[in-house]
């Protein structure tokens, strides 16, 4: 009577640590989700409402930018995150150029072709010297897009189709009201983050998207990209 | 990777909350430099047209600039710079020179509604915002162009 008394505690008890398992691992992706929509608030929070109250205010502006830069920060020394494991690393660099290769060379040529169609030149717009920084740029927004959202993505809805997916939703939000910027850029996030979650390497991802970047601005007239404008700039 | 803590949480819920402080807080400061809640003013129907005041009270020695709508429509614009030395004597100026007047010529037959804004420039000139002075004021023209106060 009471071994079996016993075993039935021992039972419970072991099923109470299943749900204490199952309930901290639905925590972890709910909180996820949280994450990614308090980094994706402050983007928009900057480029439609920040912007447009604070106009040329750049340390107003900055304040959703350092908010959402320091929570990740905050987040990966929490979650226990290494630098390695977001995709600063050069251990896989060139497997993950392999991966972008065909992409990237694809995409440049098709914008290419269509300067060429539209212009008959390839070089429509001038140099600029602001193109210098668009490696730091594209990394920055690659850390954002694939080091922070995609691994909470995956934690939220794991690896594949509906994390991708998300990424590159976001990343097209991230480009509106420009309609070509935005489709574009979304289907530049498929392809970037479905080559982060097989190779996760950030510096691939940034020469990939300013070397995709960098054509777009020079071979596809600024009036039709509206000059790259997002956001509330993009209406003035 | 580890679960978050309640840190993480804490730091989340923070960091929406300053957000939320500061987006209120350039609502208020935005709003109060497009439009300063500082114009006074008055406007009323006379027998040539619409007269009356406006003060800045941040600026007091500025003379304001006007512009009359009838109907919702632009009809011109005017320097508030003309005597009105009752409206200094009734203490809502420092010195008398805040009147304005508008002439009526063209304005139809029947009743009409006119609305006097301070002119207001901010952002270094980069926007302009229109603020009704007093309240809006009704008159009517009759058949021989005549302005009365009132619908009829």
């Amino acid at each position: 009577m009471a071994g079996s008394f016993l075993v039935t505690i021992r039972i419970m008890s072991s099923e109470i640590k299943n749900l204490e398992i199952t309930s901290d691992l639905e925590l972890g992706r709910d909180f996820a989700i949280w994450e990614i929509i308090s980094v994706v608030s402050s983007g928009l929070l900057m480029e439609w409402v920040v912007l447009s109250f604070a106009g040329r205010s750049k340390l107003v502006g900055g304040v959703p930018v350092v908010l959402a830069l320091g929570f990740m920060l905050y987040s990966h020394f929490d979650r226990g995150e290494t630098l390695r494991e977001i995709g600063f690393r050069t251990d896989n660099f060139l497997a993950a150029c392999r991966l972008l290769l065909l992409p990237t060379a694809l995409v440049v040529l098709l914008v290419i072709t269509v300067a060429w169609l539209t212009s008959h030149s390839i070089l429509v717009a001038p140099w600029r010297n602001r193109f210098m920084l668009l490696p730091l740029w594209a990394l920055f927004q690659q850390y954002v897009l694939n080091g922070f959202i995609n691994r909470r993505a995956q934690l939220a809805f794991g690896k594949g189709a509906k994390s991708v997916v998300l990424v590159a939703v976001v990343f097209g939000l991230f480009h509106l009201p420009n309609p070509l910027l935005a489709i574009l850029t979304f289907v530049g996030g498929l392809i970037w983050a479905a080559v982060y979650q097989r190779q996760p390497n950030l510096f691939a991802l940034a020469l990939s998207h300013a070397l995709s970047s960098l054509t777009l601005a020079l071979a596809i007239s600024p009036k039709l990209l509206e000059s790259l404008r997002v956001g509330f700039k993009y209406f003035g | 990777m580890k679960n978050p803590s309640t840190r993480l949480v804490h730091v989340l819920i923070g960091k929406s909350i300053v957000e939320t402080l500061v987006v209120g807080a350039l609502a208020v400061f935005t709003f109060i430099t497009v439009l300063p809640p500082f114009f006074h003013g008055w406007s009323e129907v006379t027998e040539t047209g619409i007269s009356g005041w406006a003060v800045n009270n941040v600026s007091p020695w500025e003379r304001v600039e006007v512009q009359l709508f009838v109907d919702g429509k632009f009809v011109g614009d005017a320097i508030a710079d003309q005597s009105r030395p009752d409206v200094s004597a009734a203490g809502w100026a420092k010195d008398a020179w805040h009147g304005y007047t508008f002439a009526i010529t063209s304005v139809p037959r029947g009743v009409h509604e006119a609305r006097v804004y301070a002119l207001h420039d901010s952002g270094s000139g980069m926007r302009k915002s229109l603020q009704l002075l007093g309240e809006p004021v009704l008159f009517s023209v009759d058949a021989s162009g005549k302005i009365w106060p009132g619908p009829s």
